[in-house]
Formats: C-alpha cells, structure tokens, sequence
C-alpha cells in the first residue's frame, strides 16, 4: 500500500487532521489517568480487612439510667447481654468491646518489647473472650481468649495477655517467635507505662482505617492489638460487635434489641451493621470509581462521533475525487483502505501525542492531588483500545466511499 | 441584524437535524459533567462566611512539650486545640468584638416520656458570641444574654429538629428542656441548616451535621461536663479529677475571636504573643520558640487538606472532558461550514463583507453553545442529585446562582472556542473562486 498519497491528501487537510490528533490525544490521556484512578480507588475498597464484615452487627447501648453509674451493674449487663445474645438464633458469636470498625479512628498506643526494642503505635482494642471468633480472625500461631481471661470487672485489673496482628508481632519481633514475649505500653519519649503484656495469639490481618488525614497515621491502620477486658462505663454505655449467619442480620436485631431491653430497660440500644458502616466509609471512592467510568464511556463514544462525523464530511467532501479514482481503475477495496489507512494514521499520530499527555497528566495529578503513579500497562490497554474505537468510528463513512459510484466523476457539480 | 444571524442559523441547524443534536448534545454532556464538579468542589471552596471569612479567626497556643512538636511529620504545626487554662485567661482580653472557646459533650435530653423515649445529642458549649460570630440562622428566639454567659444561667439553643422531636416543632422559646437531669430554659431555636462544613468545627468531622443543642460554655467547671472529643497532652500528670484536667496541660477546646480590622487584628496578636511570653515566664510553654497563631477558615481548610483528593480530580478531568467535547465540535463544525462553501462565496460576490459571514456563522456556534448550556444544566441537576447521595453533605449541593453563572460562561466559552476558527475559515474564502467552478 502506498502511503504517499494519504499523506499528500491529508496535507491537504491538516486542520481537520490535527484536530482528530488533538482530540485522540485527550481522550487517552485522560482515559488512562481515569483507570487508573479507579484501579487504586478498588483497590483500597476491596482490601480485606480480616473481619466477616459482611456479617458483623455493631451494637451500641446508651444509658440513662444512674444505675450504669455503678461498675457492677455494666459488669453484670455485659454477662447477661453476651449470655442472651449467644442464643439467638442466627448469631454466631458476640463480645463485648470498645472497637469500632470502619470509622476512621479508634484507640492507639505507643507499645515496645520488654527487652528493649523501639516504640511502635499500634490501635489497641479490650473485648471479651470471644472476639476472634466474632471478627473472624484467622489465627496462625498461638491461641484465642479462653472464659476466665477477662477476669473479673471492666477493666480494674488490667489485662495481662494479648493477641495481635502479624503485622504488629512482625514490627516487634522481626525474627519471629513472638508467642510467648512480652510488650509494654510506652509513653512518647519511650519510657515504660504499665504492666507487661504477654503474647498469646498471632492473627493473620488486621485492617481498620485510622485517622481522617491518614498520612499523620501510616501504619497504624494494619496494626491491632486485642486485649481481654469487659468494656463499658456510664458515660460511652456498653457496645457490641455479633457476628451473624449470613442473611439473617435485620432478624437478629429485632430480638438483640428486645433482649437487651428486658436485660436492664435504662438504655437506649442502636445498630449498625458493618456492610452500611463500610460502604459509608467507602462513599467517596465509589464515587469516583462510578464518574470515572462513566467519563471514560462518555468520552469514548464522544470521540467516536468526532471520527464518525469528520470522516464522513470529508468523505462526501471528497466524492468526486474518490470517483475519479475508481474511474481511474481503482476498486472498492482500495478507497476502503485509503480511509482506513488514512485514518490508522491519525489515530496512531493522536496515540503517541496522547501518551505524552497521559505521562504529563498524571505527573500534574501526583504533584497535586493524589499518589497514583502511571503504570504503562494502562497505557498500551488505552492505546488498543482508541485504535479499535477509530477503526469501529470509519467502518461506515469508509464504506460509504467506496461505494461511491466510478460514473460520478463525470458529473459535473 | 442579530435577528437576522439568527434566523439563518436556525435555518442552517434545522437542515441537519441529527448531526445539530449530536454537537449539541456533545456539549451538553461536557456542560454537564464540568459543572456538576465545579459546583461538588465549590461545596468545600466557597466563603463560607461571606464578607467576613478573613475576620474570623482561630486561636493556637504552642503549649507543647520541649521534646518534640505537637506533629512529628509537620513541625510547623501548634497543637490544633487548646487548655482550658489558656482558655479562661484568653477570655479576659477585650480586643476581639466577639469570641468564644468552645467544645463538644454528649447529653440524654429527656423528651416528655409521651412524646418520645430519651436520646443523646451533640451539646456544643460556647459563649453568646458564637451564633453571630458564624451566623447561625434563628427561627424563634435568639442567642443568650451575656450575663447568662457570665453567670450562667441555665438557657439553650436547640436546632429545628431536636424542636420538632421534644416539642412538636412548635415555638419552644421560654420552656424547659432536660439534658440529663437538669432543666434549661430556651431562648432559641435555630431553623434548618445545613452547610457543607461545620466551619467551627474544623478539626474533627467538619463534614458532620451542626449540633443539636446549645448551652453556654460557662457550665464547664460547675457541671464538669465530659468532654466528648479528643484532649491530648504531652505531660504525664495525674487526671483522676475534674479540677486536675482543668488545670492540665490536655489540649482540648477550640478558640475563635472576631477581629474587623487590621489594627485590631494587629493588637489582638501582639496581646497574645504577650500573654504567651508570660506564661513561659511562669515556667509553661516549654518549646523553644514561643509560637502563638491566628488562622481564617480559608487557611484551616487548606491547612488540614479537607477538599477530598477524589473531588478535585473529578474537576480536572471533567474540564479536560469538556475541552474534548470542544475540539470534538470544531472538527464538525469545520466540515460543515466547510461543505458550505459555494453558498458563502455566492453571499460575498453579492456583497456581503467578511465580517456579516464571520458573525453568521459565529452565532450559529454560539446558538450550540447556549443550547448545549441550557441541556447541560438540565443534565447536571439530575447528575448532582446522584453525586448528593454519595457527598457527606449532600443536602447542601445545589446550583446556586455563583455555579449557574460558571455553567454559562463555560458554554458560551466552549461555543466560541469551537466557533472562531471554522468561521473565520469560512469567511475568508474569495467570492469569486467558487463562482469560477461552479
């Protein structure tokens, strides 16, 4: 195929053909930032937390009643609740504790080695036995809480045992062995608050987003340490994480609430369940991911028009020439190529531009607004898929063309 | 002669029905999209208290310890909140016309037992000054006195909702309302309101509803009212009661001061650089550098990075959308100018100048432009009502007159941008070339 009389002709119209090049050259880089905005916005959506949060109830009790002034009395309603919780039907474990996920913030702490080590934050969370069963953790070394672990009241006697997150055994002890050690509580400038606390259990993930500017808490978010404790005072009341068979949550509440009501009736009882929490927290990224997507789908076909209506123009622009040609001895074959051809060029001329501007975009977004660097992957799926949008986009005008009939060019308008 | 451009491009838009739809839709749906992401980033950018956002000022103390700084990563931050100590003794300056420390506790307010079974409610402590300071709209009543401020008395604000919850919605100004076991008399209610942030309360949840009830700040001490937010500190001390956290080194409370103009602005630094001065001389503020700070709303929101990474790259790619719809349209319009050629050069060997052809054909474009506006606009209030269901504060996204404006200026914009170059194309072809042809 020759390619010196596309060029010529297209010489004849550079405008038009740098608009097409102009307007490929957006589409792809923006295309290109889109997905890969929505590659990192889906990611973060679907990182596993470690927890059934799909089946995770949280349950916060508030009490008015002077009553729950008395340490006593929250001791005795955490028992009674836990006790009749458990025998619900569709329940498959519940406790008692102050760790509420998905709500961008929580409890942390400074911690280190007994043996000396460095001081690490980490979130740290009290619960009653039963909390590795009710998040779901997959345990890998070591064991859970046992009845009895939690001793007596909330919180007097302070825990001595704990079960942690890999990630937080990895940052303590590097070489393994964890189980067994024991970690203190330590005050910013690293001196040792409170008693030790031994490690019992090693759970494989922990994931709870902490801190609305989540730079200040990088690291934090992976990092969980659970103690065993009763949890509740007057003032927060008592809160409950029940993990339920699936399908069965908006049952369990009706009788949770009757239940805890009948417990001690100086309260007020709310819910809220985990998947509402989370797709809460996940709001604005979902967002982006439904725009972006929508952009690229608008932007695509926008484009296609561009293709579609400018090609036909110039085809009926140019149908006495195209004529010609056939009068000329050229076949329906030939013009067909000759706008795909033409077109081929254009698009790829558009494509190499639009690289540049898909690399510029985003070196504009990362030092601005986001950290999602390029990958070039991306790049090669928009190109491919920008030279099938224009091939698809000159089909017809091309078609067009070379149906032109060769007894046109001797009309004479 | 206006009239008449317009006639002939009407003319020329109806003889291609389908390709005028697809340029006018194309610019609708760049219309749309820009828009509707303009006015979501708008939501955290606009003045939020118009005509003052640059006399209302937050107050910091850098109380922190001589270690380190309030913010490892960030050193030139002070600690974002305040002591209560610091707290009082600001209150005696008499520089700012308005000012209130302030903070945030969890109540029950006992309803009438018929009406409702109790609930908790955000109480925000503050002085008088603070619903004029941030221009809290009042539908009955008004803010307390100040001598209920210096007493204090037992009065309330309560907002709409927590009215129509307790008393039916009805005019509560001079009855009782009981927060925990206590009653408050009250002197307002504050009618529905929803802005986008809670510009008081920028350092945690500032996307979160105003709260509901009200009462003067002044009960602190007498009612040891639990803070419920955050207080942190860097000395160890002991907090086993209500006086030693007064009288602790915890940050806690928010400060803000009204100041109209620079001399006051000027006096009100000085005096408080003076106080923090005395203050290390009495042994606190152990930094080495004494640092004290006034910061407007505007400085704060970009401080503390509030507009959401995600909200601004909607914008930007919305626009560059909205530039492809454009470049999009001047290809077509090209053509189609183009394609009318013979026509023009007819029009001018009869007589018409370049510039009766150039202002034809760029109302015509102009005449897309506007139409694509107006369809764009339609567009976005449907796309803004999807993005309302995913925005924290969604209620307050709206199109106001500010955005309306933009979205016009974009279209027409956008029509001229794709106008200019085919018209004056058009317009410079000779008269008598095509008449030679033909």
């Amino acid at each position: 195929m020759n390619i010196g009389p596309i060029v010529r002709a297209m010489n004849q119209n550079r405008t038009r053909v740098l608009l097409i090049v102009l307007e490929i050259a957006l589409t792809l880089a923006i295309v290109t930032n889109c997905v890969n905005v929505i590659i990192a916005e889906r990611e973060r959506i679907n990182r596993p937390s470690g927890f059934d949060d799909a089946n995770l109830l949280f349950v916060r009790t508030r009490p008015f009643s002077p009553e729950f002034r008395e340490s006593a009395t929250i001791d005795v309603t955490s028992d009674a609740d836990r006790r009749s919780i458990a025998s619900i039907p569709g329940v498959k474990a519940v406790a008692n504790t102050n760790f509420m996920l998905w709500e961008g913030g929580g409890s942390s702490g400074g911690w280190k080695p007994v043996d000396g080590g460095q001081r690490q934050v980490t979130q740290q969370y009290y619960a009653t036995t039963d909390i590795a069963q009710t998040l779901g953790l997959r345990m890998l070394e070591g064991r859970t809480f046992r009845e009895g672990d939690h001793g007596v009241g909330t919180q007097p006697d302070p825990a001595n045992i704990a079960i942690v997150s890999k990630t937080v055994a990895d940052a303590f002890f590097p070489n393994g062995g964890a189980i067994g050690k024991a970690i203190t509580r330590a005050s910013d400038s690293g001196e040792t608050v409170g008693d030790p606390v031994t490690i019992v259990g090693v759970y494989e993930t922990f994931f709870n987003p902490y801190g609305y500017n989540p730079d200040t808490w990088r690291g934090v978010a992976d990092r969980g340490i659970f103690m065993p404790a009763r949890v509740g005072n007057y003032r927060t009341g008592l809160r409950y994480l029940i993990r339920t068979e699936p399908g069965t949550m908006t049952s369990v509440m009706a009788e949770v609430e009757k239940r805890m009501i009948a417990n001690h009736a100086g309260r007020v009882v709310e819910f809220e369940p985990t998947p509402e929490k989370k797709a809460r927290w996940f709001s604005s990224a979902r967002l982006t991911v439904g725009v972006m997507s929508g952009l690229i789908i608008a932007l695509v076909f926008v484009t296609g028009l561009g293709i579609l209506g400018i090609t036909a123009l110039s085809v009926s622009e140019r149908t006495k020439q195209i004529g010609t040609r056939r009068a000329l001895g050229a076949t329906r074959a030939d013009i067909l190529k000759h706008f795909l051809m033409e077109n081929w060029l254009v698009t790829t001329a558009g494509l190499l531009l639009g690289v540049i501007g898909a690399y510029a975009l985003n070196v504009y977004l990362v030092s601005h607004v986001s950290d999602v660097k390029m990958q070039w992957q991306l790049v090669a799926g928009g190109m491919v898929l920008l030279w099938i949008n224009g091939l698809l986009s000159t089909i017809p005008p091309a078609l067009r063309a070379a149906n032109v009939p060769p007894s046109i060019a001797t009309r004479s308008v | 002669m206006l009239t008449y451009n317009l006639k002939i491009a009407l003319k020329s838009l109806r003889r291609n029905p389908v390709l005028t739809a697809l340029l006018i839709g194309a610019i609708a749906l760049g219309i749309c999209v820009s828009t509707s992401f303009v006015t979501l980033r708008h939501l955290y950018t606009q003045d939020f208290l118009p005509g003052k956002s640059d006399e209302v000022f937050y107050v910091q103390l850098d109380t922190w310890g001589a270690e380190r700084p309030f913010n490892e990563d960030r050193p030139e931050l002070l600690p974002d909140l305040m002591t209560y100590r610091d707290a009082r003794n600001l209150m005696q300056s008499k520089i700012p016309v308005r000012q209130s420390p302030m903070y945030i506790t969890q109540y029950f307010v006992h309803p009438d037992p018929k009406m409702a079974r109790p609930f908790q409610a955000n109480v925000r402590l503050a002085t008088s000054d603070f619903f004029e300071m941030f221009r809290l709209p009042f539908r009955y009543g008004g803010p307390w006195t100040k001598a209920a401020d210096a007493k204090p008395e037992a009065v309330a604000v309560i907002d709409h909702e927590t009215n129509e919850k307790v008393f039916g919605g009805e005019n509560s100004v001079g009855k009782t309302i009981r927060l925990e076991e206590r009653y408050f008399r009250v002197v307002g209610v504050l009618a529905p309101f929803r802005p986008a942030l809670r510009v008081w309360e920028l350092n945690r949840n500032p996307t979160g509803p105003p709260e509901p009830v009200y009462i003067p700040f002044n009960f602190t001490q007498p009612l040891e009212v639990p803070l419920a937010g955050n207080a942190s500190s860097w000395k160890q001390e002991t907090l086993d009661t209500y006086e030693q956290f007064l009288n602790s080194e915890m940050v806690w409370l928010q400060y803000w001061v009204e100041l109209p103009d620079e001399a006051s602005q000027r006096a009100y630094k000085e005096w408080l650089d003076h106080y923090a001065r005395d203050q290390k001389k009495l042994g606190r503020f152990p930094r080495p550098v004494v640092r004290t700070s006034l910061s407007t709303i505007p400085q704060i929101i970009e401080r503390n990075k509030f507009i959401p990474e995600s909200v601004t790259t909607m914008s930007i790619v919305s626009l560059l959308f909205l530039v492809v719809c454009s470049v999009n349209l001047i290809g077509i319009l090209l053509g189609k100018f183009l394609a009318r050629v013979p026509e023009v050069s007819v029009r001018r060997a009869l007589g018409a100048s370049r510039a009766q052809i150039f202002w034809q054909h760029v109302v015509e474009c102009e005449l897309i432009g506007v139409a694509g506006g107006a369809l764009g606009i339609l567009l976005s209030l449907g796309l803004l009502e999807v993005l309302a269901k995913f925005v924290h504060s969604g209620e307050a996204l709206r199109l106001d007159g500010e955005m309306l404006l933009v979205a016009g200026f974009l279209s027409l914009v956008a029509g001229l941008v794709a106008g200019v170059y085919p018209a004056w194309r058009v317009c410079s072809v000779p008269p008598a070339m095509q008449l030679k042809v033909q």
